[in-house]
């Protein structure tokens, strides 16, 4: 029951990270870069429940923002699948408590989800490489997704430690003693 | 990271303050107005009060004698001015009206020899890299894959898959998009792509080494390639960038639309 119900607030937060990307940090950008909500949302899912869930979440996620926006699938479910894999290795291997940690794993996730979508997105269009600019973007983007994460942060962990609860309930214990 | 409650808020919204100042900082040309609008709210009460007691001051012998006139007067003016801002907001609405529907027409006159279809910008691309749109037109429109989107300005670009309702457009700045395009004195041809570096320019690259560039040369598509009609309006030529060798030369163009701010289109139909 209780799973039921976090397994559908997580579905309408995902929506409603869509709504918030696609209406308000479309203009509330840094120098005309917008940052990926969806690399932090798809990490906290992977970070805080089991094992496959980061990735299912970031396959369905994945499908539907190459749905929505682009001529072939894969870019954005490639890149999402494998930050759910990601979130899965962190949580293996690091504790989630401190905000140091969470915002270096925002940090390397994002880089890792934008370079491999814009590898395949070169493979997939065949559009021209810039990679000075892509950098340049990059960096903003990551440095913007680190603030929102600091901002955000209280609200994850207080919901990522009642998912973790539910889903591993005393298996937590064990990591820490 | 924060010990206690108190100093994790207090993060927070210094982080919040840093954030809208870098996002408005970084945006800066678009908000000027928005800082002398503040500045201008700060200084102007007490402006006006030190000007109604100059005038007052200055203008004291007559103060008292034309006191009753002025009340009289007064009564007028404000009689008339009620009157006039209501016709003002008449005129107003009419004004609004006025544009929108010129805008159409302006919109549909241009390209009259194509059977054209208005429509509406929903959604633009979340990621950073790439540059595509959805308009709110699809297959029971009778939009088809391949079919050419322009504005007022100029080329937009083609719609690459449609669903019901609505269907994505690729841009011309979309990094995956190259056009060939003639530029309109030399009448040599050239490719002009997208880049990510900015919402306004394309590169255009593949200048044949004998051709001269003119700087303001209008760019307009032409025509090769199989998706683009020949003839329709892309940029101006904003500056070339030389290069050692003559081949590696390229020039950037400047949209004529405007990709920012950009809400009507129109789909052009078999032709």
């Amino acid at each position: 029951m209780k799973k039921t119900f976090i397994n559908l607030s997580l579905i309408l937060i995902g929506f409603l990270v869509y709504f918030i990307q696609s209406n308000f940090f479309s203009w509330f950008t840094i120098a005309g870069v917008k940052p990926n909500l969806f690399v932090i949302y798809i990490l906290f899912i992977g970070l805080f429940s089991n094992k496959s869930m980061g990735i299912i979440y970031g396959a369905i996620y994945g499908i539907i923002l190459d749905l929505l926006f682009r001529q072939k699938i894969g870019a954005n479910l490639i890149g999402l699948i494998i930050i759910g894999v990601v979130a899965t290795i962190f949580n293996k291997n690091f504790s989630k408590d401190s905000r140091m940690t969470i915002i270096f794993m925002v940090f390397g996730s994002t880089i890792i989800f934008e370079v491999i979508s814009y590898i395949v997105n070169y493979i997939l269009y065949s559009s021209n490489l810039e990679i000075l600019n892509f950098v340049k973007i990059l960096i903003i983007e990551t440095i913007y997704n680190v603030i929102v994460t600091i901002i955000v942060y209280p609200l994850i962990k207080k919901f990522g430690y009642y998912i973790e609860n539910e889903y591993k309930g005393n298996k937590i214990l064990t990591k820490y003693f | 990271m924060y010990k206690n409650k108190k100093n994790g808020i207090l993060g927070i919204s210094i982080t919040i303050a840093i954030l809208i100042l870098i996002v408005i900082f970084s945006n800066r040309e678009a908000n000027t107005s928005f800082f002398e609008n503040v500045a201008n709210k700060l200084v102007m009460p007490i402006q006006n009060g030190l000007t109604y007691l100059k005038n007052k001051v200055s203008g004291n012998s007559t103060f008292f004698s034309d006191i009753n006139n002025l009340k009289i007067e007064n009564q007028e003016l404000k009689e008339k001015n009620s009157e006039l801002e209501q016709s003002l907001r008449e005129l107003e609405n009419i004004k609004t009206e006025n544009e929108t529907l010129k805008e159409y027409l302006g919109l549909t006159e241009k390209y009259g020899e194509y059977k054209t279809m208005p429509a509406y910008v929903i959604d633009k691309d979340i990621s950073n890299y790439s540059k595509t749109i959805v308009i709110n037109v699809g297959k029971n429109d009778g939009i088809k894959e391949n079919m050419i989107v322009i504005a007022d300005e100029g080329l937009v670009g083609h719609i690459i898959s449609v669903t019901d309702n609505t269907a994505k457009v690729r841009t011309i700045i979309d990094t995956a998009s190259s056009i060939s395009c003639l530029m309109s004195t030399s009448k040599d041809s050239i490719v002009c792509k997208g880049t990510l570096d900015s919402n306004s320019e394309l590169k255009a690259m593949y200048i044949s080494t004998d051709s001269n560039i003119i700087q303001g040369d209008s760019i307009d598509t032409s025509g090769l390639g199989g998706i683009y009609p020949k003839g329709i309006h892309v940029g101006i030529i904003k500056k070339i960038v030389s290069a050692k060798n003559i081949t590696d030369r390229y020039a950037i163009v400047e949209t004529a639309v405007n990709f920012n701010k950009l809400n009507t289109v129109l789909v052009i139909r078999d032709n």
